[in-house]
């Protein structure tokens, strides 16, 4: 950074007189981040006190990285982090792709009213909430009475129960979750593409491309910014698997796979009143977050000319 | 974005954050007419005290403003409560609600505030030794009358910040042992007595058509309550290490027990490897209902209500028969006695102690230490103690719910409507057993129809659970109260032991392996810490029994 020399600072004045409206505008959301974003690291300092309610939330005494030590020599600590990353970079791997390809092929539907339609089918489990959705799994896939169960045990000639099974979390879990959001994700790309000039699409028949290569030369350099940066900003998650569908879907037989640093923290700090503990947990988990996704970032930066900042 | 945590400790800040700023603006002037934390306000043409509080109901609770004994309690001792009536998700709200400190006058509740949260939240709570000296005779009868009430309620450092219930009627044990006797009778069968012939019964329940409907599938032989990953519960097969001479605890979910005045785990015992491999060897046999791990609770408790008169299942555990197979079932089950390994066993058999937890409870009812009207708040709690109104806050009111015979006794009248159980009337009406109450052992109460068979159902259990020693063989967890650091230090441990020791034990009884994987399975557990877990208790249970 530079600093501010008073003739960039008159500039950036200009800018705000100018822009005023879209500072107004933007306000509302300046201020909820300051208060539910920032004011709440005061918190921080927790994972470094012991939390002593007497003495206030900064008032216990300082124990520096005694929590995060205790993390890290834990006997679970490989395990949880191993199936969180596992989760995560599934969701990613086969998560990100999906909502692309889905909305390269509903933007070859010619019929309006027809993508209309099917734009609306794909979005729609979006809206289901996480208990719902876990509940719908539990009822589909039980061995005993649910249809894909039924029809699994049937072609597998297997009686495999999916909801019990280290070897099919993973895939129950990452399958469902494509089916509830991919078609949500794809309003964006959607939205992107419908941006691409028709002559492009007509240059290109003339030069005698079939539909394929018209996706490969004219859509997919189209979608290319959009795909780098929310690619940048899911990063940012790589270990933040969502608390709520991994606990719901938990049970004795796939805990070996299920039980990731959520949980974990769950169990621990707020079953059994650990706050330091768990804080320190929570903030190692952050700072791995954002080690990700500033080095994504860079990386992005220096081959692609696209990057957040 | 932090997950999980920062969603929850994001309000518990912001509350905290805001109590600060508020201690800011306030600096401590507590001699101005209102305050925030305990809207107190004397009448003064009645002379009623304004109080708050909290109450912890069941969710099919009425509203207490229909309660009539309570009315009549509140108008007896001048006080009128405002009610904050909580029946979900107290757990969560409860860390928000003390670490913003401020909380109403009153909180009542099945430990409402735990041990725990008064070592972590201290200053918060009152300290009621001196109030109960003072204006709490019927408290202070219940201390001469069950001496074990004062122990449930004294903290390490002699001071009382929440009290016991006794409620006297309740069994030796939580769950009793059904198996479908109408099915027996069809297959020509004998009760089950050890493990050999449960094996054996539950195989022809499997392969022969048990229920007689021409369909010799659709026969669940055993079932058991959902086996979660924090720890054995209720209603779950463990009940079996009973069999081989383990006495357990309020069912010891995670595996603690006493046996000669030794704590152990059964987790690393080699008596627990024998029950795991009875129940592989009853999964194989595809004995078990497939979904066991995985249904949850209420898909259990359906499965059992059959269809019509068509049972489904044909052994399984249950607090009481028509609450488990539904009143059109029920007549099919019969209670059967704990079972021996095998017919030439001489261990000596034990069962699923309960006795102390469903009869005595902690942290019933706690003060704040803010309240203005501590002696009305005192004056309030003292009357729910008295024996008659305890009566009535675990049945419901005089002459709705309970009978008065006039001549100094009472009965406990069956449901107003016809087609609802006792037990969901009980609920229904009144605390029930969320609230504080002694029933003193002196009280002459006849009861409702649901208490006396759940009395009948455990006849059967009676012989071995009162053979019990009960001085050496049981865990007293209740009276034991564990310093902040000691407790911090085993939960831990628990946390990581209760994770592989639940995720082996599904996996064992599903896909078998506990032969090759054991003495690793134990060095681990070891490696986590269990030792020092056992010895800490131990200390304290040595503590615990010299003073007794």
């Amino acid at each position: 950074m530079s600093s501010i020399t008073p003739k960039k600072y008159r500039r950036n004045l200009m800018e705000l007189k100018r822009d005023y409206q879209l500072w107004v505008m933007i306000i509302p959301a300046i201020v909820v981040v300051i208060i539910f974003n920032y004011i709440p690291m005061y918190g921080i300092q927790l994972a470094f006190r012991d939390y002593d309610f007497s003495r206030g939330l900064a008032g216990g005494a300082w124990r520096g990285l005694h929590y995060f030590s205790q993390f890290i020599n834990n006997y679970q600590f490989w395990d949880l982090m191993r199936n969180t990353v596992i989760i995560s970079i599934t969701t990613i791997v086969l998560g990100f792709p999906a909502p692309i390809i889905l909305a390269l092929i509903l933007n070859q539907v010619k019929w309006f009213r027809t993508k209309k339609l099917l734009q609306t089918i794909v979005y729609m489990p979006h809206f289901i909430s996480i208990v719902v959705m876990v509940g719908l799994l539990n009822v589909l896939l039980s061995p005993n009475t649910g249809i894909l169960g039924q029809l699994i045990s049937k072609l597998g000639d297997t009686d495999i129960n999916l909801l019990a099974s280290t070897n099919s979390f993973v895939p129950v879990f990452v399958i469902s979750d494509i089916w509830q959001h991919a078609g949500w994700n794809s309003i964006i790309y959607l939205a992107a593409l419908s941006t691409v000039s028709p002559s492009l699409y007509d240059a290109a028949k003339i030069d005698g491309a079939n539909k394929w290569k018209m996706i490969l030369h004219i859509d997919i350099p189209a979608l290319v910014p959009t795909i780098i940066i929310l690619f940048i900003l899911s990063m940012g998650n790589v270990l933040g698997t969502g608390f709520e569908k991994v606990f719901l879907m938990q049970n004795s037989l796939n805990l070996p796979v299920s039980e990731v640093i959520s949980t974990y923290v769950y169990k621990i700090g707020i079953l059994s009143n650990q706050f330091s503990y768990s804080s320190a947990i929570g903030l190692f988990n952050t700072v791995i977050n954002f080690f990700f996704l500033v080095t994504m970032n860079w990386i992005s930066k220096r081959n692609s000319e696209i990057s957040l900042w | 974005m932090r997950k999980s945590l920062s969603k929850v400790m994001k309000p518990v800040l912001a509350l905290s954050l805001f109590g600060t700023i508020l201690a800011g603006c306030g600096g401590g002037s507590n001699d101005g007419a209102s305050s925030s934390n305990s809207g107190s306000s004397t009448n003064s043409t009645t002379g009623t005290v304004k109080l708050k509080g909290i109450m912890l109901k069941h969710p099919l609770t009425q509203e207490l403003s229909k309660m009539e004994w309570l009315t009549k309690v509140e108008e007896q001792v001048g006080v009128d409560i405002e009610w904050q009536e909580i029946s979900a998700d107290w757990d969560q709200k409860k860390g928000a609600l003390l670490a913003g400190g401020d909380i109403p006058d009153i909180l009542i509740g099945p430990n409402v505030i735990t041990d725990a949260d008064f070592a972590q939240f201290t200053g918060l709570f009152q300290d009621l030794t001196e109030l109960i000296s003072t204006g709490g005779p019927n408290v202070q009868q219940m201390f001469t009358e069950k001496p074990e009430t004062k122990l449930i309620a004294t903290q390490l450092d002699g001071k009382i910040y929440g009290l016991p219930k006794y409620q006297r009627f309740w069994p030796d044990t939580v769950s009793r042992q059904y198996i479908n006797k109408q099915w027996l009778d069809n297959l020509g069968l004998k009760e089950p007595t050890n493990w050999d012939e449960l094996y054996n019964v539950l195989l022809a329940f499997k392969e022969k058509d048990a229920n007689g409907d021409g369909d010799i599938n659709d026969e669940i032989p055993m079932d058991f309550a959902p086996v979660g990953t924090t720890g054995f519960g209720y209603f779950q097969p463990q009940i079996l290490l009973g069999s081989l001479g383990i006495t357990l605890t309020d069912s010891s979910g995670q595996g603690y027990f006493t046996e000669g005045g030794q704590i152990k785990n059964y987790f690393v015992d080699d008596r627990y490897k024998q029950f795991v491999e009875f129940m592989n060897k009853c999964w194989q046999a595809g004995l078990i209902n497939p979904e066991a791990f995985t249904q949850d609770y209420s898909k259990f408790q359906s499965v059992a209500r059959g269809s019509g008169d068509k049972a489904k299942v044909g052994f399984s555990w249950g607090w009481e028969v028509t609450d488990r197979f539904g009143n059109t079932l029920a007549p099919q089950y019969e209670s059967i006695a704990p079972l021996k390994v095998s017919a030439d066993s001489n261990i000596k058999m034990s069962y699923d102690y309960d006795g102390y937890s469903l009869n005595f409870g902690g942290n019933m009812v706690v003060m704040s230490a803010k309240s203005k009207n501590k002696e009305a708040a005192m004056k309030f709690i003292n009357e729910l103690y008295n024996p008659t109104v305890s009566m009535q806050v675990l049945f419901g009111s005089l002459g709705t719910n309970i009978k008065d015979n006039g001549d100094g006794s009472y009965a406990v009248l069956p449901p107003a409507d016809s087609q609802m159980d006792p037990g969901t009337w009980k609920w229904t009406s009144t605390w029930a057993d969320n609230g504080p109450t002694f029933i003193s052992d002196s009280l002459k109460l006849t009861l409702g129809t649901d208490m006396q068979s759940v009395g009948k159902q455990t006849e059967p259990l009676q012989a071995v659970l009162s053979a019990i020693d009960k001085d050496k063989d049981i865990l007293p967890s209740m009276f034991i109260k564990y310093n902040p650091e000691d407790n911090n230090a085993m939960v831990l441990v628990n946390t990581n032991m209760i994770n592989l020791a639940m995720s082996k034990f599904s996996q064992w009884v599903t896909k078998g392996g506990i032969d090759k994987e054991w003495d690793s399975y134990v060095s681990n557990i070891k490696q986590m810490g269990l030792d020092n877990n056992l010895s800490t208790m131990q200390k304290y249970y040595d503590d615990y029994k010299s003073k007794k």
